[in-house]
């Protein structure tokens, strides 16, 4: 069986071959960077549109009045989940192989979170008054609802995203110090002796480092859990017919997980090519990714068919008319895509030869994140275009181009964060590669040395 | 100040309204509306538009779904394959019912809806951010928004239509949730005059606008803790009760009850303040 | 009597262990095995079986951070719900219990998470002043060994780890 990483890899090699990554880059990385920055440029514009003439150029209308922003809203929550699954989850069960990937992983996780951050806003029918959300001490005295999920959310993802930020730097202050120390001398030296914080690498250190890494990654487990319960929350807290279900959070962290996953794929295999990751970001290591993806997909297919089936059972009348219109209304193309997408698709993973095929792995997940992104779109729209009764029924929408084109620009926000950390900041955990390769190569001379003891032991007793 | 003002009042603040309460002291406004009555003149709607300074969208932004009307009358028709259609329709003036447990209020991440001493569901225009979770939460959908800034936008209030806004209400921007308030301009207007003269308001003085100018009298409005009322004697009639559990008592007898007066979606136990007086049907008799 | 530093670095934690483990079984004098610091690339727990026991006191931050995180939360939450204003919503006591908990909990985390780091920061000493010995190998693949002496032992401790292979030594004058 072919190895997570090669044992003999030197330290300085490790070194070298991630501080190249962060050499001035090719003209490549300018053409995609002026791309990501146009894309932006469009969201940009639509939502300069929106926030002059109304919400009502985004096609949304009473009772449609949540549209794609808040799906895509939840869809760039979810694929913050990915960073810590890797870094933390996958820490305390001590799976090694997560070290090449997390770093990249948790940038994710931040900028996704700082993507959604946006939406926010760009959903608020005011929103230079959003400043009413925060719990500050006014003259008025008056605070914000604390009984709304909405504002659940506004703080459950302040928390998270300083978290992330947070433990994405603490985690980075060692290499942070490589790169002040082997990098030349300029701006970027001047920035990574800043923020190494004069870390030299004493016992000191690195005993205070290990014991912070684990509470706060013990921390951000539950975390992460609660925050996309509460994003969830905000469907299961009502009644909206569709929507209050009580399988709605753990439906969603499933989701998330998924999507993480998935998105964790798709830059896996960008960063191997583009920076020749090869030696660390490796095969065996993307058949761990996709054989764990496939699990949370049939997790989250399972979830999927347990709302489904816990409406049809059930003698609520609104949310079985609500379930039939999804399969067979207007929106059906869509919501069948999704479950072709989410459950269907997983199981190309479950071919052996494909797993670590990277054409296919790359498409197959862009393909899951598309299910993942129409979910929130099918929790959303089809709800209320059948409310519970006839006079809301039949209500129909669609976005309109200025919906599709601030959606749009969130992509290229996201890409225009993570290519700026890419070059900036090591993508890969110089250190923690150096410590997967350390107690890989210890754990390989002990069984090499076990195997010499059973040797020569048999080697006695046969010559008696 | 506030930690010590809490833990003074804790069990006040720990009381559930209006399941525990008793509802209200003073006022209490609710409605009631006899669908037989109603014709289906849309007087109602056209008064509340006028009262209350809602703009006129226009056709597009009408069929569009982006409508303002606080009051609207839905029409349904029985699919009885007769010969005339239309002489079946039947109306359902539908407003903001001013639910007592609102489903509209809890989800507010700013706070801008709140309930009154006197038993509304306010709608505070300042404070109102725009998120919409009022409206997505609403079982009844009459919650209206803002899509566009009306005040600026051509053909709303064209030139001298603007003498005709109520300088009592305010005329509102984008981004903003509105729906019907029980015309509490009318209602603070009566109250301040009673309360000048050392009184309540008497059940009469103050109408809404939907029920001041309803042809057929099919809507009676009045303060439900008075039992002298009209509205409060029609609902004790009806044996509706305010916050019953999500059925009314007397539909649980054997055999449901011939009394006309429900509440719409009483399941939900939002507790809503309009009961409507059901139509007795053509093809009941 | 002057403080010379010196730097010893060794190719690899077996070498650098065991001359930890001289100096600290041995008497020297001028020599306090709590001058001694290990420098490494990567974190090496078993380290501290031959550094001795060394505290590390960040959890203390950690509990303190989490619970004061939470107590707060819901003091605000609370006293906001229950200020003056106390408007009723939606058919819900005036301060609701779950939505104050849920809250609650995420400030429980949020305290921990901020305080936990603070700590880590105050316990671990950083920003540190830079050393007036440092070798960027410590970063790369070598272990580095800081002590911390007085003249007169300096010949002694360089004995040794010379014994040791030690591949380079740094030296120093002192203040």
């Amino acid at each position: 069986m072919e190895k997570d990483i090669r044992e003999s890899i030197e330290w300085a090699k490790i070194n070298g071959d991630v501080l190249k990554s962060l050499e001035s880059p090719r003209p490549l990385f300018w053409v995609i960077l002026v791309i990501a920055l146009s894309m932006f440029g469009v969201g940009l514009g639509c939502e300069i549109y929106q926030y002059q003439i109304g919400m009502g150029v985004a096609n949304l209308n009473n009772p449609q009045v949540w549209g794609l922003y808040i799906a895509t809203f939840i869809f760039w929550i979810g694929m913050s989940h990915s960073g810590t699954l890797l870094s933390a989850i996958l820490h305390l069960m001590h799976a090694d192989w997560r070290k090449p990937i997390y770093r990249f992983a948790e940038a994710m996780t931040t900028f996704s979170l700082m993507t959604a951050g946006l939406f926010v806003m760009v959903h608020l029918g005011r929103l230079w008054q959003f400043y009413y959300a925060i719990p500050y001490p006014s003259e008025r005295w008056v605070w914000p609802n604390f009984q709304s999920p909405l504002l659940w959310d506004a703080m459950a993802i302040f928390t998270y995203l300083s978290s992330s930020v947070i433990f994405l730097f603490i985690g980075m202050i060692p290499d942070l110090a490589i790169c002040r120390d082997h990098l030349h001398p300029g701006w970027r030296k001047s920035l990574y002796t800043v923020l190494s914080l004069g870390w030299e690498g004493t016992d000191r250190q690195w005993r205070n480092f290990r014991m912070t890494y684990l509470t706060v990654a013990c921390f951000l487990i539950p975390l992460a859990v609660s925050v996309h319960s509460i994003v969830a929350s905000d469907f299961a807290m009502s009644q909206q017919p569709g929507w209050h279900v009580t399988s709605f959070p753990p439906y969603f962290v499933a989701g998330a997980l998924y999507s993480g996953c998935a998105a964790i794929i798709t830059l896996f295999v960008i960063l191997r090519y583009v920076f020749k990751f090869e030696e660390y970001m490796t095969l065996p290591i993307l058949k761990k990714i996709v054989r764990l993806t496939f699990a949370i997909a049939m997790v989250w297919t399972y979830l999927n068919a347990v709302e489904f089936a816990s409406v049809w059972y059930s003698h609520d009348e609104a949310s079985k008319a609500v379930l039939i219109q999804k399969a067979t209304g207007i929106y059906a193309p869509f919501w069948w895509m999704m479950n072709f997408c989410g459950s269907v698709v997983p199981f190309v993973m479950m071919i052996k030869r494909l797993q670590t095929n990277i054409p296919v792995m790359f498409a197959v997940s862009l393909l899951l994140n598309l299910g993942m992104w129409l979910e929130r779109w099918m929790i959303v729209s089809p709800t209320f275009s059948h409310g519970y009764y006839p006079y809301l029924w039949d209500n129909n929408q669609w976005p309109t181009l200025v919906q599709w084109g601030i959606v749009f620009g969130s992509f290229g926000w996201f890409t225009l964060l993570f290519m700026g950390f890419c070059k900036l900041f090591p993508s890969v955990s110089m250190y923690e590669v150096k410590e997967m390769v350390y107690h890989r190569s210890l754990a390989l001379k002990h069984t090499e040395r076990n195997l010499a003891v059973n040797a020569t032991e048999l080697a006695e007793k046969g010559a008696h | 100040m506030s930690v010590s003002n809490m833990l003074e009042n804790w069990s006040k603040f720990r009381h559930m309204h209006p399941v525990d309460d008793k509802p209200h002291e003073e006022y209490k406004w609710a409605m009631a509306i006899d669908l037989d009555a109603c014709s289906g003149c849309n007087a109602c709607s056209v008064a509340c538009y006028a009262e209350n300074n809602l703009p006129v969208v226009g056709k597009q932004k009408f069929d569009a779904g982006q409508q303002m009307h606080w009051m609207r009358i839905e029409r349904y028709w029985d699919d009885d394959g007769r010969e005339f259609p239309d002489q079946g329709a039947q109306f359902m003036p539908m407003l903001c019912q001013q639910c007592e447990a609102a489903p509209c209020e809890t989800v507010c991440p700013v706070g801008a809806t709140n309930h009154t001493a006197d038993g509304l569901n306010s709608q505070v225009y300042n404070r109102c951010i725009g998120s919409r979770y009022c409206s997505a939460n609403c079982p009844f959908k009459v919650r209206y928004f803002n899509w566009y800034d009306y005040p600026t936008t051509d053909n709303v209030w064209p030139a001298e239509m603007t003498q005709q806004l109520n300088p009592d209400v305010t005329v509102r921007g984008k981004g903003v949730m509105e729906k019907c308030t029980f015309c509490v301009q009318r209602l603070e207007r009566a109250k301040n005059n009673a309360r000048t003269e050392g009184r309540l308001v008497h059940d009469g003085e103050v109408q809404t606008a939907c029920q001041q100018a309803c042809p057929t009298s099919a809507i009676t409005f009045g303060n439900l803790v008075e039992p002298e009322s009209k509205v409060a004697k029609k609902w004790a009639h009806q044996q509706v009760e305010l916050a019953a559990k999500d059925v009314q008592a007397k539909d649980e007898q054997e055999g449901g009850s011939d009394l006309r007066g429900y509440r719409i979606f009483e399941e939900l136990r939002a507790y809503p303040s309009v009961m409507y007086l059901e139509r007795v049907r053509e093809s009941a008799i | 009597m002057s403080q010379h530093h010196i730097l010893a670095l060794f190719n690899n934690f077996n070498e650098a262990e065991a001359a930890v483990s001289e100096l600290r079984s041995s008497t020297i004098k001028g020599f306090n095995f709590d001058d001694l610091t290990m420098k490494s690339p990567i974190e090496h727990p078993e380290v501290e079986s031959v550094l001795g026991e060394r505290s590390a006191n960040v959890q203390w931050f950690t509990l303190f951070g989490a619970l004061f995180g939470g107590i707060t939360a819901f003091a605000l939450i609370a006293g906001s719900q229950g200020n003056f204003f106390s408007q009723l919503k939606g058919g819900k006591p005036i301060i609701p219990i779950p939505p104050d908990l849920v809250l609650t909990y995420e400030m429980f985390i949020l305290g921990g998470v901020y305080i936990t780091v603070l700590g880590f920061l105050v316990c671990a000493g950083l920003p540190a002043r830079r050393s007036k010995l440092y070798s960027a190998k410590v970063s790369e693949d070598q272990i580095g060994l800081l002590v911390k002496v007085d003249q007169a032992a300096v010949v002694t401790i360089k004995s040794i780890f010379t014994k040791h292979q030690a591949l380079e030594i740094q030296e120093e004058a002192g203040k």
